[in-house]
C-alpha cells in the first residue's frame, strides 16, 4: 500500500493560519470553549453560521452552487484546525462531509440547486440515517421500509444512533426499497432524503455517557417522500452509500478527536519540567505524526479519484486506537481529577476524552468489521 | 528518485530476488561471506549509486539510499551493502575521498576514540562487518575538536561479535593506529550525519517489517486449520489488519522523512519514524510470530530472519531512547506544539 507524500504549497500554508487566526480570535472572544471531541459533541449553529460565512462549508463544491472550488487537502487543513481547537463544528459537520459529496455524486440537478446553496450558507443541516435498531455495524440487514405509492414513498420504520439528528433539517436515510432477500442482501437498498419536520417523524434523544444528546432515535410511521428526494438510482443504495464511506473514515476526525487534551498535556509537563513525561509524550507526537502521513495521502488519492476503501478503513482503525490512548497515557504523565465541569483545562478534556472515547473505535465502523475489511484486501492482494 | 535510479533500484531488487534464499542468509549464521552476491554488486557498480560521477557514481542522494536500504532490509542481504554505500555517502559529504574496497561505518552517541599527534586509540564495540572490512569511517575526538575519519582496519584488532540477527558486530580497538582521512565537523554536519546514519538503520528496518509482514499473509494463505485456511478466522484477520496497518505506517513514515531529508527541511521526522518503528518493530514482530505459530520460532521457516533483525536493528546506533531524549529538550523549547508540528 503506497500513499502520495504530500507536501503542503506556499497558499496552503498560509490558508492554514488564515483559519488559526479565526479560531484564535473567536476563542478570546468567547464564541466557543474548546473540546475534546467537538465534531461529534459541539453542536452550535451559531458557529456554523460564522465559518459558513468564511467561505468553509462546501469549500470543494462547484461554485454554481455557492463552493469555493478549492483542493481536497486545502478542506483537509480546516477540518485539522477546527479539531485541534476543539471547535463546535458538529452541526454542520455531516452535510458538508458526506451529503454534499454524495449528491455531487449521484443526486439530481434539482436536489443540488435546492440543498448545496442552503448547506453552504450554514442554513441546513443533515443527519445520516444509517444504523437501525438490531443492525448495527451490519447495514445490510436494514429493514426500514419505503413502498412506492402515487408521486413518491411511503416510508416506514426506525433509525437509531443518529447523530444531530435533533439539530438537523433532513437526513439521507438508507432504505429497503424492495424485499429483503437473504441471498443478496446488499440489493434493493436505496436511498432518500427525508425532511425531519415532516408529518410521521418522531425525534427521541438516546443520551450519551455525558448525558448529553448526540445519538437519537429516529421513527417513521407513513412519512411520504416525493420522488423527487430519491438519491441516486432505486436500488443502488448500497454501492452509493460505500462511496460514502471513505470520506468518513479517513479524515483527521479520526486521529485529533482528543487532541485537545494531548496539548494540554505537553503544556503542563513543560511548566513542570518534566523531561521524562515528555519523552513519553513525545511517542504519542511521533503516533501521531505518521497517522497525519496516512490520512494525508489518502485525501490527496480520493482529490485524484483513487481508490482508498482499505488504507482508509486502516486509517479509522489506527487512528481511533490512537484517539483512546491519549487519555490513558497522559492520566500517569500528569495527576487529574477527570470531571466534566471542571475549571482546569486538563481535568476537564480529560472528563471528555475518558467519556467519549469508547465510541471511537465503534462510529463510522467497529474496528471489528474494519479488520476484516482490511484482511480481505491484503489477502486478495 | 530519478529514472535511473529508479533503473538501477529494479536491477538491485533482481540480483536480490535471484540470489538470496532463505539458504544464502543461513550461511551467514556459519561465517561465510556472500562471495557471488558481492562480487555481482561490485560487477554492476551498484554500489556506487549515491557517490558523485567524479567517483564514477550516478549522483544518488539520501533518498535514493534509504530506496535501496528498504530493499536491503526486505531481503535481510547477508553483506554489508548499507554499511559500504553510506560510507562512501558520508565521505563525500564532508568532502573526503570514497572507497572502492569494503568499507565500514559506525556511529554512536558515545565517543569512545581518540586522536593524539595524529595517531588513534580506544575501541568500538557493535562495529558492523568490521572482519570483511578494509576500512572504517567514524567519528574520533582530538582535544576539543570531533573530527569524521576513515581509518584502516589492517592495524586494528578486531574481536569478532554478532547481533541478535547474527550479523557480525565486531570490537575494534586501536593503538596509535594512522588515520587515512579525516576532517573537521562542525554541530550542525553531526547533527545530519546522525540523521542520515539512524534515517538508514530505519529503511533497513521497515523493509525486514514488510516482508514480516508479507509472509504472515502468505502463510495465512497457505496453512489450514479446522479445515479452512487460517486468514478466514477473525482473530486471525486482527493480525493481519494489524500488521498491514503498521507495515503501511511505516512505508508511509519512511517517504516522508526521506523527502524532508532530501528537501533539507528536516526537524523532527527522524525522531519521530524513529519511535514509531520501534513500536511497529514490536506489533509486527509479536503478530508475525503469532499467526505463524510454532513453525516461526524455528530456524526452519524464514520469517526468524526478519524479526531478529527488528530485534536486532532496533538498538542499533542512535535509538528511539536517544530520540525521545531529544524530542523532550525540543518540546521544552516549543511555544504550541500543534503550531510546531503543523507549520513550517
Amino acid at each position: 500500500m503506497k500513499l502520495p507524500v504530500v507536501h503542503f504549497t506556499q497558499e496552503q500554508e498560509q490558508f492554514r493560519l488564515e483559519v488559526r487566526a479565526f479560531l484564535q480570535r473567536h476563542l478570546k472572544e468567547g464564541t466557543f470553549r474548546t473540546k475534546c471531541d467537538s465534531w461529534l459533541s459541539g453542536s452550535d449553529p451559531v458557529f456554523s453560521k460564522l465559518v459558513a460565512e468564511q467561505g468553509w462549508i462546501g469549500m470543494t463544491w462547484p461554485q454554481e452552487y455557492g463552493g469555493g472550488e478549492r483542493s481536497t487537502i486545502e478542506r483537509y487543513i480546516l477540518t485539522e484546525e477546527f479539531l485541534a481547537a476543539g471547535a463546535p463544528v458538529a452541526a454542520h459537520w455531516f452535510a458538508d462531509r458526506q451529503t454534499g459529496p454524495l449528491l455531487l455524486r449521484f443526486g439530481t440537478e434539482e436536489q443540488r440547486q435546492l440543498f448545496l446553496p442552503k448547506i453552504i450558507r450554514g442554513d441546513c443541516f443533515f443527519a445520516i440515517g444509517l444504523s437501525e435498531p438490531n443492525s448495527g455495524s451490519d447495514l445490510a440487514s436494514v429493514r426500514t421500509k419505503a413502498e412506492k405509492v402515487e408521486g413518491g414513498w411511503l416510508v416506514n420504520g426506525a433509525k437509531t444512533w443518529t447523530s444531530n439528528a435533533h439539530d438537523a433539517h433532513y437526513m439521507v436515510t438508507l432504505v429497503r426499497t424492495a424485499p429483503y432477500d437473504q441471498v443478496s442482501k446488499h440489493s434493493g437498498l436505496s436511498q432518500l432524503i427525508i425532511d425531519l419536520h415532516a408529518p410521521g417523524v418522531t425525534i427521541t434523544p438516546i443520551p450519551y455517557l455525558t448525558g448529553e444528546r448526540h445519538f437519537n432515535d429516529v421513527f417513521f410511521e407513513n412519512v411520504f417522500v416525493p420522488d423527487a428526494m430519491v438519491v441516486g438510482t432505486i436500488g443502488n443504495g448500497w454501492t452509493q452509500g460505500l462511496a460514502e464511506l471513505a470520506f468518513e473514515r479517513s479524515g483527521p476526525e479520526r486521529i485529533l478527536s482528543t487532541f485537545p487534551l494531548l496539548n494540554e498535556l505537553i503544556i503542563e509537563l513543560k511548566q513542570a519540567y518534566d523531561t521524562v513525561g515528555l519523552a513519553t509524550a513525545s511517542k504519542l507526537l511521533a503516533e501521531m505524526w505518521s497517522l497525519r502521513n496516512l490520512s494525508i495521502g489518502v485525501a490527496q488519492v480520493l482529490e485524484e479519484g483513487g481508490e482508498v476503501a482499505i488504507p482508509a478503513a486502516l486509517v479509522k482503525s489506527i487512528g481511533t486506537k490512537f484517539e483512546q490512548k491519549i487519555p490513558e497515557i497522559a492520566r500517569l504523565l500528569v495527576a487529574t481529577y477527570p470531571r466534566l465541569q471542571a475549571e482546569r483545562a486538563f481535568d476537564r478534556y480529560m472528563a471528555e476524552s475518558i467519556l467519549h472515547a469508547p465510541g471511537f473505535t465503534i462510529r463510522g465502523g467497529t474496528s471489528e468489521v474494519l479488520y476484516g475489511i482490511v484482511a480481505k484486501g491484503v489477502v486478495a492482494q | 528518485m530519478s529514472e535511473m535510479l529508479e533503473f538501477v533500484t529494479e536491477v538491485v531488487e533482481k540480483i536480490y530476488k535471484d540470489l538470496i534464499t532463505k539458504e544464502t542468509v543461513d550461511l551467514l549464521e556459519e561465517g561465510k561471506w556472500a562471495t557471488t552476491l558481492w562480487q555481482q554488486l561490485v560487477d554492476n557498480e551498484l554500489l556506487k549509486v549515491a557517490i558523485t560521477e567524479q567517483y564514477g557514481g550516478a549522483n544518488g542522494d539520501i533518498a535514493d539510499l534509504l530506496a535501496l536500504y528498504q530493499l536491503t532490509g526486505y531481503y535481510a542481504v547477508p553483506a554489508p551493502v548499507l554499511e559500504h554505500t553510506l560510507a562512501n555517502f558520508i565521505l563525500e559529504y564532508v568532502r573526503l575521498t570514497p572507497f572502492e574496497s569494503i568499507t565500514t561505518i559506525s556511529f554512536n552517541d558515545k565517543q569512545m576514540l581518540t586522536m593524539t599527534n595524529g595517531k588513534l586509540d580506544g575501541n568500538i564495540p557493535n562495529v558492523p562487518w568490521a572482519r570483511s572490512a578494509q576500512q572504517l569511517v567514524t567519528f574520533a575526538q582530538e582535544g576539543e575538536v570531533l573530527k569524521l575519519i576513515a581509518v584502516g582496519l589492517a592495524q586494528a584488532s578486531i574481536v569478532q561479535a554478532t547481533n541478535l540477527a547474527a550479523e557480525p558486530r565486531d570490537t575494534v580497538s586501536f593503538q596509535q593506529a594512522e588515520i587515512i582521512a579525516q576532517t573537521e565537523i562542525n554541530e550542525q554536519q553531526l547533527q545530519k550525519l546522525i540523521k542520515y546514519t539512524t534515517a538508514a538503520k530505519l529503511a533497513a528496518l521497515s523493509g525486514a517489517l514488510d516482508k514480516a509482514f508479507q509472509l504472515s499473509v502468505r502463510y495465512s494463505k497457505e496453512r489450514e486449520q479446522f479445515g479452512r485456511p487460517i486468514h478466514r478466522f477473525q482473530l486471525v484477520q486482527q493480525h493481519l489488519a494489524n500488521l498491514a496497518g503498521e507495515a503501511a505506517i511505516a512505508t508511509a513514515a519512511i517517504e516522508n522523512m526521506a523527502g524532508a531529508l532530501v528537501n533539507e527541511t528536516e526537524r523532527y521526522e527522524v525522531a519521530f519514524t524513529s519511535i514509531r518503528l520501534d513500536e511497529a518493530s514490536k506489533i509486527v514482530a509479536t503478530s508475525a510470530h503469532q499467526v505463524h505459530a510454532a513453525i516461526g520460532v524455528t530456524y526452519e521457516h524464514s520469517l526468524q530472519h526478519y524479526t531478529r533483525r527488528l530485534w536486532a536493528w532496533r538498538e542499533e546506533g542512535l535509538t528511539t531512547h536517544y530520540w525521545q531524549k531529544q524530542l523532550a529538550d525540543d518540546l521544552l523549547q516549543v511555544e504550541n506544539v500543534w503550531s510546531w508540528m503543523t507549520t513550517k
